[in-house]
């Protein structure tokens, strides 16, 4: 008798946060879907009349050249966030391991801009990036370019300009979790290969390497993840545009519901994301079980 | 420290990224010293010519406005956050229960969701139930993104921590809601004050929940409030700038107080399961 009581009394302090899920995370995700399938506008909604429009929604999206652009768009700022923040958080991480002066001040003030909010550090990129900015004002002055590059008002170029911005942003990120999976390389193999006569560099790619190996796969799940959902970073600097060119699933998502009201089709773009992200998860997941 | 010569000169190296790095944040300060010409100056100047507090003054005029908002929104997800999150993670670390594994793997999936997915259906569900244009609608959005990542940073430390206490207090006869709060939330201090500031932290920076639930100015908070500076005709570099800078102050602020901690909590959650 006391143990069930007992049992029950533990379901109890898991029930609030298992509820709450439910209601704010499962239940509007859930939602989505049911959206994706209807034409939904705000008046629709309220009087409960959207129409079931099947796949239609999915099928007008795929013949949408804005979603093609986003489908390359996002192809261009994953390789090339990751990759960059990846090679540099590492490289960070591998100096960083060494002992030498101001090593922790120095951290702090790695880490220091991942927590500014993303508010600020989007306006500073946007000001960076803008025609008459900084980036376009230390180069003339320096007699590297003699017209501004359009960084973010051109054709192409915005997407390469916000995937800068998002690996500035991602370094931080690369960098603790790399160097936290360093720092746990027990000391000893080191000087075993040193006494072996091993060189340094070999050291790293003979140890350090094969052993960060979980770390580094686990480092590029979260930073693939992170990366596909980025939505504020690309909202603060160019909004999607100029002309709804540097759209991502996220913002073009946002812009279709919040902007032009169709909730129906934002929910379906949203809803391809989320596909997306699942099969990051699932993918990586593989990966991991192998050892 | 017995630091050699050669010791330094890895210290110049790694300067080089770490200015990389901190730069953009530095021009965030510098830039609302300086009037517009000077902000357009080229080559851009890396120190103010003549420093003027003028902007900040005006920038704080405007934001004070927004402060209160801010911090209703802020200390609401982290108590929300830590109600909610702290005695699941106690469930979920040390009562044994049937179900764990599925939950943990839950709470680590949903934090996955992308913020955007979640924030369109909310905004029509609370639509209906009257929660746009409230703080409790913003809160409730915010806390669904921070619970679960409480619940993986809390059940990680609770994990660590010895049985013994408990067990005892149970021979003791206490019953298991004296125990949470008696026992285990005194040891657990350290961590439940990782997941609030983080969980403030992330309330004070968000953007998103912010400007699609809030549309009428008196309850907005300052991330929202930074765009009065961006105006239709263009934007007031230096204003936006020096707001920038009083609004990330708080931030600073309690990083610096924070230090190391906060981020072991942040990475807390990436190795587990």
């Amino acid at each position: 008798m006391g143990k069930l009581k007992y049992r029950l009394g533990c379901y109890l302090f898991l029930l609030p946060a298992i509820i709450y899920i439910c209601l704010l995370l499962i239940y509007p995700l859930i939602y989505n879907i049911e959206l994706s399938f209807r034409d939904v506008s705000l008046i629709s909604y309220m009087r409960g009349t959207s129409k079931y429009l099947g796949l239609g929604n999915y099928q007008k999206l795929f013949r949408d050249p804005i979603f093609h652009r986003i489908l390359c768009n996002t192809a261009i700022f994953m390789v090339l966030s990751i990759v960059f923040q990846f090679v540099l958080g590492l490289l960070l991480a591998l100096l960083f391991n060494r002992d030498f002066p101001l090593n922790n001040i120095f951290q702090g003030l790695i880490l220091l801009p991942w927590f500014v909010p993303i508010m600020v550090k989007g306006n500073i990129f946007r000001w960076f990036f803008s025609d008459m900015g900084t980036i376009n004002g230390f180069l003339s002055s320096l007699g590297i370019i003699s017209h501004p590059i359009p960084w973010i008002t051109s054709k192409s170029l915005p997407i390469i300009s916000l995937s800068i911005a998002n690996i500035w942003l991602g370094i931080p990120f690369n960098f603790i979790l790399l160097y936290t999976g360093l720092k746990a390389i027990p000391v000893e193999l080191y000087e075993c290969a040193q006494i072996d006569g091993a060189r340094q560099w070999h050291q790293t790619i003979y140890i350090t390497l094969p052993l960060l190996k979980p770390v580094i796969v686990t480092t590029l799940m979260l930073g693939s993840i992170f990366t596909i959902k980025v939505f504020d970073l690309v909202w603060i600097i160019t909004k999607g545009g100029p002309g709804n060119i540097s759209h991502l699933f996220s913002t073009y998502s946002y812009a279709l519901a919040m902007e032009q009201f169709k909730f129906g089709m934002g929910a379906a773009v949203a809803i391809v994301m989320v596909l997306i992200v699942t099969a990051i998860t699932i993918g990586f997941h593989c990966i991991k079980v192998d050892y | 420290m017995a630091h050699t010569w050669k010791d330094w000169k890895w210290t110049l190296i790694a300067l080089i990224p770490v200015l990389i790095l901190i730069i953009p944040i530095y021009f965030v300060l510098i830039s609302g010293f300086e009037t517009v010409e000077e902000i357009y100056h080229q080559p851009p100047y890396l120190i103010p010519p003549n420093p003027t507090s003028q902007y900040y003054t005006e920038a704080w005029t405007t934001l004070n406005h927004y402060l209160m908002n801010s911090l209703v929104i802020s200390v609401g997800v982290l108590a929300l956050t830590l109600v909610v999150a702290a005695p699941a993670a106690f469930a979920l670390a040390k009562l044994d229960l049937r179900g764990e594994k599925t939950v943990s793997f839950l709470m680590a999936l949903v934090q996955m969701l992308p913020v955007s997915t979640v924030v369109i259906p909310l905004f029509l569900i609370f639509f209906r139930l009257r929660l746009i244009n409230t703080h409790l609608g913003v809160i409730l959005g915010i806390s669904a993104f921070t619970i679960p990542f409480s619940v993986i940073l809390l059940t990680a430390y609770m994990r660590s921590m010895p049985w013994g206490l408990i067990q005892a207090a149970r021979i003791d006869g206490a019953s298991l809601f004296t125990i949470f709060l008696r026992v285990v939330m005194p040891i657990c201090k350290p961590a439940i004050s990782t997941a609030g500031m983080l969980a403030f932290l992330n309330a004070w920076g968000d953007f998103i929940f912010a400007i699609s639930f809030l549309q009428e100015r008196p309850l907005q908070p300052m991330s929202v409030g930074l765009y009065s500076f961006i105006g239709q005709y263009g934007t007031k570099w230096n204003l936006l700038m020096a707001g920038s800078m009083i609004y990330s102050l708080p931030v600073i602020i309690v990083v610096i107080l924070a230090g190391k901690g906060l981020v072991s909590g942040l990475t807390a959650g990436a190795f587990k399961e």
